[in-house]
């Protein structure tokens, strides 16, 4: 497989550069790097990669804010989030806006690069964090939900099956894909399908919400 | 006494020289009424330009928080005093007893209120009983409208006093509150600080040794472990919770956040999981204790799962040691070498949860903590 092309925004110049290097000897090819958000998505429209490496913090605007405007004018790119304070409702938001892959900044260079490489394929990039986060925002959905619920419409909380929260409590508990295969005796490429599915359905609940939202505003005429 | 800066205090002392002037003007509209039944007409006129010389030196004396001490506050009842003292001769015992009023009347309530804002009640009640009694013996008749009178003084001082103290209560209460507050915008700004320059170089430094050998490789590693501490300490979660004053619950991610490292994953919900806090605190030292098993039969290395089930909350401990088959787990336990009998099973018992351990040979071993949510 050819090298990815791979943007890096992240508003610190020093590893800015050392991420860079890293992906750059390992045969990918940075086609743009940026230290602000607003920068990074006029810049993307330009370069069109198909990787952002994303850090969550910016001096500019929020993550959220870079990875809509980057899927407004990329639908295809892929963004990998990195942060280095664990902020969890920020990593959380990123991932409902369109966000596939996660990785802590203290990731050692050999996972950063297969994380990359994984975010390319289409593959989501876990961390036992971000699985933790995303069981509760599902329990968080679900327990809403019960309140004003509106069973049938396409609004209503979205609901993992038993598979996918057993695939995600174990992907939260530090299991590999892999191993998680083998524990439940399933093919590595279904235990993938499973987690991009949890994320798919908070992704598509949170488009579903928002033009609710737009609609309500009478932002959408 | 430690004076706080004058910012309650100042109006009400303020306002104690408004009512000495105010005060001064109805004994004077008394004095131009009465003054043909006095004993000493001319007098009165002295006695009154000397109150109102004195109206002016405590106006201007009482505006300076150094001043409000006792040789001022002394003076003040003493010149009151000497008012009242000189009453009898001025207006006449004769007039007196027909009703005539001394010409202190109501200025007399201005030591009071002074000795009441400077100490409290109790001073304001000590001063207010000896003009009372000072007023009653220069009237030489005591009625029942200058007993009023002495009453009224009593409370004035009392109340007046109770008041004060409850203002500088408040204003050092406020005043802590706003020291707080800027320690904890500092806190916050030193956090974003942090976060900016020496995470990221922590991160660096442990990315690019990670892969190398020797001492560079253990610097990249020791580098990599303070950025997780540091990373902790600044997560906005309070690194020592104190219990939340409504109902007495925890966040149990905030506790079991302190647990996190470059080994320890902590996984947890966005938003929090809220427990009373005795059960929250047994259940992350339960965890606490779990973890200390990893660090003693595994390589240390471990996950801690937190799920808010709505009616229970569960714990789940992963390690990835060589893990244990089946049938030894009973053997495990007998031998101590699970060594949660007490410090993880007893805890959860008691807060009438349960514990379920999973382990396979090669799998590692996973522990999950499981207690009700006993609110309904």
């Amino acid at each position: 497989m050819s090298g990815v092309r791979v943007m890096v925004v992240d508003d610190h110049p020093m590893w800015r550069e050392g991420v860079a290097r890293d992906l750059t000897e390992a045969g990918h090819t940075v086609v743009a790097t940026s230290g602000e958000g607003r920068q990074a998505v006029r810049v993307a429209a330009a370069a069109r990669p198909d990787v952002v490496v994303l850090d969550l913090q910016l001096p500019d605007i929020s993550g959220v804010e870079v990875i809509r405007g980057l899927r407004a004018v990329l639908p295809e790119v892929r963004v990998l989030m990195l942060s280095a304070s664990g902020e969890q409702q920020g990593v959380l938001d990123a991932v409902k806006a369109g966000a596939t892959g996660y990785l802590m900044k203290s990731a050692a260079p050999a996972e950063f690069l297969d994380a990359v490489r994984r975010t390319a394929a289409g593959e989501p990039v876990f961390t036992p964090g971000l699985a933790g986060l995303v069981l509760g925002e599902y329990r968080r959905l679900a327990v809403a939900g019960e309140g004003g619920a509106r069973p049938g419409r396409d609004d209503a909380a979205p609901r993992l099956t038993e598979r996918e929260t057993e695939v995600l409590r174990l992907v939260a508990k530090g299991l590999s894909y892999r191993q998680i295969a083998e524990r439940l005796g399933l093919s590595h490429r279904t235990v993938q399908n499973h987690v991009q599915n949890t994320l798919g359905k908070l992704q598509l609940h949170n488009r579903v919400e928002l033009t609710r939202y737009a609609i309500e505003r009478g932002l959408d005429d | 006494m430690s004076s706080p800066p004058a910012g309650l205090e100042g109006p009400l002392w303020r306002s104690i020289a408004v009512f000495r002037f105010a005060s001064l003007g109805y004994v004077c509209l008394l004095v131009l009424r009465d003054a043909d039944r006095y004993a000493h007409p001319l007098a009165a006129g002295a006695v009154l330009l000397g109150m109102l010389a004195w109206s002016g030196v405590t106006a201007a004396g009482y505006a300076r928080p150094a001043n409000r001490r006792w040789p001022l506050l002394l003076a003040d009842l003493g010149v009151v005093l000497v008012v009242l003292a000189v009453s009898p001769w001025v207006v006449g015992r004769a007039a007196l007893a027909a009703g005539v009023p001394t010409l202190a009347v109501v200025w007399l309530a201005g030591p009071v209120l002074a000795w009441a804002v400077s100490g409290g009640r109790r001073r304001g009640a000590v001063a207010a009983l000896a003009l009372g009694a000072a007023d009653l013996a220069s009237r030489g008749r005591i009625g029942p409208s200058s007993l009023t009178g002495v009453i009224l003084l009593l409370l004035a001082g009392v109340i007046v006093g109770h008041v004060a103290r409850l203002a500088v209560t408040a204003e050092e209460r406020l005043h802590r509150a706003v020291q707080l507050e800027a320690a904890t915008r500092e806190r916050e700004r030193l956090a974003r600080g942090i976060h900016d320059s020496v995470l990221q170089v922590l991160a660096l430094v442990q990315r690019r040794g990670a892969h190398l050998d020797g001492e560079a490789g253990e610097l990249a590693r020791l580098a990599g472990e303070q950025e997780a501490a540091l990373r902790a300490l600044i997560s906005g979660v309070d690194p020592v919770p104190a219990a939340d004053a409504a109902g007495g619950t925890l966040d149990l991610r905030a506790l079991l956040g302190r647990y996190a490292s470059a080994a320890v994953s902590v996984s947890a919900p966005a938003t929090p999981v809220p427990l009373p806090a005795r059960v929250a605190r047994e259940l992350a030292a339960a965890t606490g204790a779990a973890l200390d098993n990893v660090r003693r039969h595994a390589d240390g290395r471990a996950w801690v799962l937190v799920e808010d089930e709505g009616k229970t909350v569960t714990v789940s401990v992963r390690d990835a040691g060589p893990g244990i088959g089946e049938g030894r787990l009973a053997e495990a336990a007998r031998q101590g070498r699970l060594g949660m009998s007490q410090s993880i099973r007893g805890r959860i018992a008691d807060l009438g949860g349960e514990v379920r351990i999973v382990s396979a040979p090669g799998e590692g071993t996973e522990v999950e903590l499981v207690v009700p949510r006993e609110d309904g």
